[in-house]
């Protein structure tokens, strides 16, 4: 077995939290239950990695393998990565079966005619996911293992979920690729990135609950308003505001769950108007900001800050859009010709 | 006067530093550094044995280094500021090897009339102190400096208050080539999900704004700095519906220096170095005061 595979595949069992190595080998099936058998999982990591490269030397593993190992871990740990979306158009409307062996020809042999060295390697799961892990080398160098690119494509969608490693001059090339290998013509980056692939996938094949007022499964109280006090001469005295502003707080988001994501980020060049008691700033040109909010769950934190009475009800369309608009980056500027209150995201 | 010297000075730029407020030093000996050095280093010494201060990964001896820096001071009547340098040295090393810095702590103070006007002879004022370098080294110096001088060291916070004066004055300050943004970040932890919000404005817009709020060159008051507060705070919200002023100003960063509620601060420009030294002792004054 090349020395390279070997080290390869110990780093790769170290990264694995011990009690899920287990687990992973199984599902990865490169070695015999018996060989696995064999395996104590209750020593050092190090040891262990060490072990597990034994076993690989006896069944002669090689790279190949070892890449499956790899999109087996990332494919549980796809949180970790960050992802973008792409989008990809055909001219006409034809709707074509999908051959999947095609498919992996056409990619492969695009990206070896223009490089030579590179490792490519698929897997497919139950929700018709294909995931593509892409080790990427020169004509006159080895791939390199340790900086992978690794893309999910739905065959049935025109969605594409791209984690590039720091290499990305290899971008083009790898969407390139895809729209030959997929037989559409056309490929962009949407504006859409985060670490939840799931959320991600939520919101460009819609499957989030939407801000419909017409079906509404839960009977029209306001919920979350506290309860009247036991004593009848207390009460909430702001109990209809409160109301009204929670009604107008999940217009703008809805009712269900809201997809996960990070950040999003705002690129504002708006004019800067004052207050017609400030005698400021009128200018003519732009007043020109960048404004990023980041949460563990954006969204949710964004729908929080009105009941907490941090934000005005309803909140601002820049904000209630993102999932609709499917993108969380965006450059905002005045519309022409309108009310400075209006404005428009290209 | 001092000349300037640039190169010490500049050791001060682009690192992190821990504020801390110093109560004046009693007995503190300016000829004496090179003792105190001595002292201070037997002090780690012993506290390693124990099983303190230690760094992981650090194995080597540690060696102590104290010195004067006179250009770091506003007037006359302060006090030049005191280098304290903590190095690992190889018990066998090479000869060509450098030690590395392992932790820097700067005693300073910057116009601090208001502390040593009426201060007896015994006492030395050095009110701001700034640390680099791991947390387990500033608490066995600060250990050693607070028995021998009877001083009493406390972490400086910066209150949004004095968070928003900052930016203010440091928007207003020339810089002649492209100058970084001016940042504030507000955080609002108390929700189910915590949120942070990140503005950043162009340092060029953000300078025209505060220049037209402005009336005298040289001078600030309170009501210019909230005026250029509300003014940032009012655009954002127009646009987002999302008061700023009831969330929590944590960070503020500019082309001269960036400074963070937990009294952490990283200064960016030579020219204006002794200005935020200025405001930073101020600031440590008011909390020993």
């Amino acid at each position: 077995m090349d020395e390279t595979v070997a080290e390869y595949i110990r780093r790769t069992v170290l990264k694995i939290p011990r009690d899920e190595i287990k687990m992973m080998l199984q599902k990865w099936g490169f070695l015999s239950e018996a060989q696995l058998q064999t395996l104590n999982f209750h020593q050092l990591k190090d040891n262990i990695s060490q072990e597990v490269v034994q076993l690989c030397e006896e069944n002669s593993a090689d790279i190949k393998q070892a890449a499956v190992l790899d999109i087996i871990y990332n494919h549980i740990y796809q949180n970790k990565r960050m992802w973008s979306v792409y989008h990809m158009r055909k001219t006409g409307e034809e709707l074509e079966y999908f051959d999947l062996t095609d498919f992996r020809k056409k990619f492969k042999r695009r990206l070896q005619s223009a490089l030579k060295n590179v490792t490519v390697t698929f897997q497919e799961y139950e929700d018709n996911a294909i995931w593509i892990r892409v080790a990427w080398g020169t004509p006159h160098r080895q791939p390199n293992q340790y900086k992978p690119s690794y893309v999910v494509y739905h065959p049935q969608t025109p969605y594409v979920f791209v984690s590039a490693s720091v290499l990305k001059s290899n971008l083009p090339l790898l969407c390139q690729a895809l729209i030959v290998a997929s037989n559409y013509h056309d490929i962009r980056e949407m504006e859409l990135r985060g670490h939840s692939l799931n959320s991600l996938k939520d919101i460009v094949f819609n499957r989030y609950s939407h801000n419909f007022q017409t079906y509404c499964p839960k009977p029209q109280q306001a919920s979350t308003v506290e309860p009247e006090s036991a004593d009848l001469r207390i009460i909430n005295e702001n109990r209809g505001e409160k109301e009204r502003i929670q009604r107008l707080n999940q217009e703008g988001f809805g009712d269900g769950p809201q997809p996960i994501l990070q950040f999003a980020q705002y690129k504002l060049e708006t004019m800067f108007k004052s207050r017609p008691e400030m005698d400021v700033l009128d200018k003519k040109e732009p007043f020109r900001c960048l404004v990023k909010f980041s949460s563990p769950h954006l969204l949710e934190s964004l729908k929080s800050l009105v009941p907490a009475g941090m934000a005005d009800a309803p909140l601002s369309p820049l904000l209630t859009c993102i999932p609709q608009k499917a993108r969380n980056y965006f450059r905002i500027r005045d519309k022409k010709g309108l009310p400075p209150e209006s404005f428009v995201s290209p | 006067q001092g000349s300037e010297d640039p190169q010490r000075t500049a050791l001060l730029l682009r690192k992190a530093w821990t504020l801390y407020s110093v109560t004046p030093l009693y007995r503190f000996g300016r000829g004496r550094l090179r003792d105190y050095a001595r002292l201070l280093g037997a002090f780690i010494a012993a506290e390693r044995q124990k099983g303190l201060a230690v760094e992981v990964g650090v194995e080597l001896d540690i060696k102590v280094a104290l010195s004067s820096l006179p250009e770091l001071r506003g007037s006359e009547q302060d006090q030049p500021a005191v280098l304290v340098q903590l190095s690992s040295r190889s018990r066998a090393s090479p000869k060509n090897s450098e030690d590395k810095i392992l932790w820097s702590g700067c005693f300073c103070c910057v116009c601090g009339d208001d502390l040593s006007e009426n201060m007896p002879e015994d006492f030395t004022c050095l009110p701001l102190f700034l640390a680099n370098g791991a947390e387990c080294y500033m608490s066995v110096v600060g250990n050693w400096f607070q028995q021998t001088f009877d001083c009493v060291f406390r972490r400086l916070a910066i209150s949004p208050f004095n968070l928003s004066w900052m930016v203010a004055m440091w928007t207003g300050c020339k810089v002649d080539k492209a100058a970084s943004a001016v940042e504030l970040v507000f955080s609002v932890p108390c929700l189910p999900q915590p949120l942070d919000i990140s503005y950043a404005i162009h340092p060029e817009d953000a300078k025209a704004l505060w220049d037209i709020i402005q009336k005298t060159p040289g001078e600030i008051t309170q009501e210019e700095v909230d005026v250029f507060m509300d003014c940032l705070y009012s655009h954002f919200h127009r646009h987002f519906k999302i008061r700023l002023s009831a969330t929590k100003l944590v960070k503020v960063s500019t082309a001269i220096a960036s400074a963070h509620c937990d009294g952490i601060v990283k200064m960016l420009h030579s020219q204006y170095l002794s200005g935020v030294l200025m405001l930073l002792t101020e600031l440590a004054i008011s909390q020993i005061q």
